[in-house]
């Protein structure tokens, strides 16, 4: 490919805008990464299959190795370095945690980001259904089963928290 | 036997690690700012075999961002070649240039290196380096790398045949001649790669005032893989930090020093500018490190009630095109255990290993993976053809609790192992009496369930004798260090590199129990090389006997310190009636333990800051290193049973059930070990169902993909029932045996046997890998006319 002109866009990560300047071809993964410093996406297979490169954009998970930069104008994107507040992991990360539902570590943003969402769809969801949608992220470290487990915990936290506020 | 007692190894402790991993605050190589840095890309051939007669990089050059192009020529200024030749019957030896100068030897092998600014600009450059190839026809199987006229992969070889070892053990003919029958099995596994989900990556720093470069890389082997980088560079090796931060999983694709990451260094110091390089999934499906490929043959000769009398094992292994490790490493191992848990004297093997035009191997989780699917892969055979039980078969001939120690015919010595224990614990849990009973019912509605079990002795550790006597380059002692600081704190290093295996979590279990302090006191500082001391590194499934062994000794021997200097402040003539308990020290009197009122903090503050006060012959200060040579080889043990369902009509496998028993001794961390327990398990299966680097006959790789090379997701994995069966190894520090290797090799007996015992009314047997829908449908085709007829 040849040179292309870079161009100025805004970048909405976290609540926060980024002035950046890139090229319409940059990825969205690689913006972050390397123009917002936001080091907590991965990127392990730059073609859309692996899912460690998952955000958020206004709330609905997306492969950030599948859009550029230049697209998310006008977007809100969500990254890891949002789900914990004040240093407080979110239910999803402490079950994780309890839950052993890690190793390397690599491609755990992009399953909090894709577990973040999806159990606000479906705070009850069934172990076929938790599989069924961490498919689409590849780790190589746990055989998943703690994953499952984690996402299961988290869960009943929530909906227990969820209660609590309610009454 | 029991486990000994412990204070704090075995304990449930979440991980350390988790926090920084689970905010996106870990650190990986790929996550270091280096600003300034240089992005390197390589050009890779487009060919499996052919020599380079030119490369032109004019066009190249001009290209917006370029810095410079280099080539295997300019490399072999800067850095020496590799010369892989350790003294090994049987062994050919083999060199390597930095990169390819004359020719090309596998489809993806690196011929020029671009630098640019920018690492989009340094991947447009390279697609305009043009390489000029005479093709030269390419050796893409393993038994066309054996045929007398095949293209040589190396020219400087006599033949593709880069190791052959053959040893005989009792009289294997004589056997054969007394046996009711001599039953043959052969098994084929596929060629599959690591595929961490971190690719391959570094960022070289040249120091010029100093002479010093630190090197930024995910490492299983900080030290080792040091010593290569500074011995190829030119270099001391204190002339070279290496730093391994966070690592995205290794699987033993990351322990060599790789042509590319060796090209960035030399690079780097020849520019005197900082140079990163990360390698996308492309490059690291086509071009990092891929294993497994071999075929294996037994012949079994046995009585007509079904006892071995005597085997013999030929086995071919596809070692790719380099030899980044010594040909015989990864082969010899399945030759040396294969017969694991079965008593036999009589036994012979012919290892041979071949170069091809493909990828180099490496040691992948389970170098020996293929061991156990061909021994329980022979015992269902022999079950098969004698029509036996495969469970009386293995009842029959497996070693009794009282035959340990047990000296296989190779020499190798068991010990410490409850093969026997973990069979029946397992088949009790998966009730395989009854299993029986409803194979037969559900058959009768044309449902084919099967039951496959896989007994696993897993060679672990790896001792120093181990390599020497198997002819295996390498050493296996290991060593740590422990600092208590002035305030108390305790810190501790040991020459490992993770990957993920959690070891600031389970080696601080060991720390704390030689100690007697608490785990959480513990701080784990490893992967640098200036800091940790040197070590062998992690592969082998050593880190917890020679890793957690070592730090758990030196521990011991500081806590030794730690007493005598407590008694010294207590006026006691010695330590003996004291002991260290959760950080503060404790006296024994009239048989109950009281406390004293001195803690860790005020020895260690004596120790630093008021040496004249220690008692006399003690020297000031609190610091400890070790090094420990653990046993020639430890071994766990486990079995696994699976049932699973395979629908005859279109050849897919639906899992029932997946029990494994297991015995890996001491357990330092469990949530640990279960964890590894999962992912092996989960790459054995992984790989024995849907993971396949495929060449075609051009040597051309077809699996540049992950929508190609596919990996099993959470929807094709089974839930895995676990059964803890420890006892302790006597020989090791804690009695720890190590683990983390033995869950593959029973994933891919136990779903192969399974899959057989389910098609064995069709008279099929699947003697390869992956068990595919396409390849269980091929065996089925003409079989099952009498389903659709009825």
């Amino acid at each position: 490919m040849s040179h292309v002109e870079k161009r100025a866009i805004t970048l909405t990560v976290n609540g926060e805008n980024h002035e950046l300047w890139v090229e319409p071809r940059k990825l969205l993964a690689d913006a972050l990464r390397e123009d917002c410093r936001l080091t907590g996406t991965h990127v392990g297979c730059e073609h859309g299959v692996c899912g460690a490169c998952t955000v958020l954009v206004d709330g609905k998970p997306v492969r950030a190795c599948l859009t550029y930069a230049i697209q998310m104008e006008g977007h809100e994107v969500s990254t890891i370095e949002s789900v914990a507040s004040n240093g407080v992991l979110s239910p999803l990360q402490q079950a994780l945690h309890e839950a052993h539902g890690l190793q390397c570590g690599f491609c755990t943003p992009g399953i909090v980001m894709t577990f973040e969402a999806f159990l606000k769809i479906n705070p009850a969801p069934s172990e076929e259904e938790i599989r069924d949608v961490l498919s689409g992220n590849l780790c190589r470290c746990t055989g998943y089963q703690n994953i499952v487990k984690a996402v299961q915990l988290a869960a009943v936290q929530m909906r227990g928290n969820a209660d609590h506020v309610a009454a | 036997m029991s486990l000994p007692e412990f204070r704090h190894i075995g304990r449930h402790l979440p991980r350390k690690e988790d926090y920084r991993l689970l905010t996106g605050q870990g650190r990986f190589v790929d996550d270091i700012d280096m600003p300034g840095a240089l992005h390197a890309c390589f050009v890779r051939s487009s060919h499996a075999h052919a020599r380079i007669v030119a490369i032109n990089a004019d066009a190249a050059r001009e290209m917006p961002g370029v810095v410079a192009v280099f080539t295997g020529q300019d490399l072999a200024q800067w850095t020496t070649r590799q010369r892989m030749a350790p003294p090994i019957a049987g062994l050919q030896p083999m060199e390597m240039d930095t990169l390819p100068i004359d020719k090309v030897r596998f489809q993806g092998d690196p011929v020029a290196c671009v630098l640019a600014t920018d690492r989009y600009l340094a991947e447009d450059a390279a697609e305009q380096v043009l390489v000029n190839y005479d093709v030269l026809p390419a050796v893409s199987t393993m038994w066309q790398a054996l045929a007398p006229e095949a293209p040589r992969v190396d020219d400087s070889l006599s033949s593709n045949l880069l190791s052959h070892q053959h040893a005989d053990h009792g009289d294997v003919a004589a056997r054969k001649r007394e046996a009711h029958r001599v039953i043959e099995s052969t098994f084929s596994q596929h060629r599959q790669t690591h595929l961490p989900i971190e690719t391959r990556g570094c960022i070289a720093v040249w120091d010029d005032g100093r002479q010093h470069l630190t090197f930024h890389v995910g490492t299983q082997v900080p030290h080792p893989y040091r010593t290569t980088l500074a011995s190829r560079l030119r270099l001391s090796e204190s002339q070279v930090s290496v730093i391994s931060p966070d690592v995205g999983g290794g699987f033993g694709q990351k322990i060599a020093l790789y042509r590319e990451e060796l090209t960035v260094a030399a690079l780097a110091r020849h520019l005197k500018r900082p140079v990163r390089w990360r390698e996308d999934r492309l490059e690291n499906l086509l071009a990092s490190s891929q294993a497994r490929e071999d075929f294996c043959r037994t012949r079994a000769a046995v009585s007509a009630d079904g006892r071995l009398l005597g085997l013999e094992l030929d086995i071919v292994e596809d070692f790719g095109a380099y030899s980044f490790y010594p040909g015989n490493y990864l082969a010899r191992v399945v030759a040396m255990i294969l017969t694991g848990p079965y008593k036999v004297q009589d036994y012979s093997y012919d290892v041979k290993v071949v170069l091809s035009n493909k990828v180099g191997n490496g040691p992948m989780r389970a170098p020996m993976a293929i061991t156990s699917w061909v021994m329980e892969g022979t015992m269902d055979a022999i079950a098969r053809e004698l029509q036996l039980d495969p469970v009386a078969v293995r009842r029959l001939n497996m070693l009794q609790p009282q035959d340990f120690p047990y000296t296989m015919a190779t020499g190798e010595v068991l010990a410490d192992i409850t093969p026997r224990e973990t069979l029946e614990g397992a088949l009790a849990a998966i009730d395989y009496a009854h299993f029986r009973q409803r194979q037969q019912q559900a058959r009768a509605q044309g449902v084919y369930l099967g039951l496959g079990i896989c007994t696993v002795v897993e060679s672990t550790t790896y001792g120093s004798r181990f390599y020497k006597a198997a002819g295996i380059a390498g050493s296996g002692h290991e060593a740590a260090w422990l600092r208590i600081e002035p305030s108390g704190a305790v810190n501790a290093s040991v020459g490992l590199g993770a990957t993920g295996q959690g070891y600031e979590t389970s080696l601080a279990h060991a720390v704390a129990e030689g100690l007697g302090i608490l785990p959480q006191q513990v701080h784990l500082h490893i992967g640098h090389t200036d800091i940790a001391p040197y070590g062998m590194g992690s592969r082998g499934a050593r880190g917890g006997t020679a890793g957690g062994g070592t730090l758990y000794l030196c521990a011991q021997e500081a806590q030794v310190k730690v007493l005598a200097i407590a008694a010294g402040l207590l006026g006691l003539g010695d330590g003996a009636a004291l002991r260290l308990r959760d950080g503060s020290v404790e006296k024994m009197s009239d048989g109950i333990w009281t406390a004293t009122g001195l803690g860790l903090a005020d020895v260690a503050r004596t120790a630093y800051m008021d040496p004249l006060a220690l008692p006399a012959g003690l020297a000031p200060g609190l610091e400890f290193h070790k090094t420990y040579e653990p046993p020639p080889m430890t071994y766990s043990n486990s079995t696994h049973v699976c049932e699973v369902e395979v629908q005859v009509a279109t050849g897919a496998i639906r899992f029932a059930r997946y029990v494994v028993a297991e015995d890996c001794g001491t357990v330092l961390s469990p949530v640990v070990v279960e964890g590894q327990q999962h992912g092996a398990i989960a790459m054995g299966l992984s790989g024995a169902l849907f993971e396949q680097v495929q060449y075609d006959a051009a040597g051309q790789n077809l699996s540049g993909t992950l929508a190609d090379y596919l990996v099993a997701t959470a929807c094709e994995l089974p839930h895995f029932e676990l059964i803890a069966m420890h006892t302790p190894n006597r020989a090791t520090p804690a009695g720890i045996k190590g683990m983390a290797e033995g869950g593959v090799m029973g994933a891919i007996g136990a779903l192969t046997n399974a899959v057989n015992d389910a098609l064995a009314p069709f008279d099929v047997v699947a003697d390869r890998q992956p068990l595919t829908p396409m390849y269980l449908r091929d065996l089925l085709r003409d079989k099952t006319d009498f389903i659709n007829k009825a």
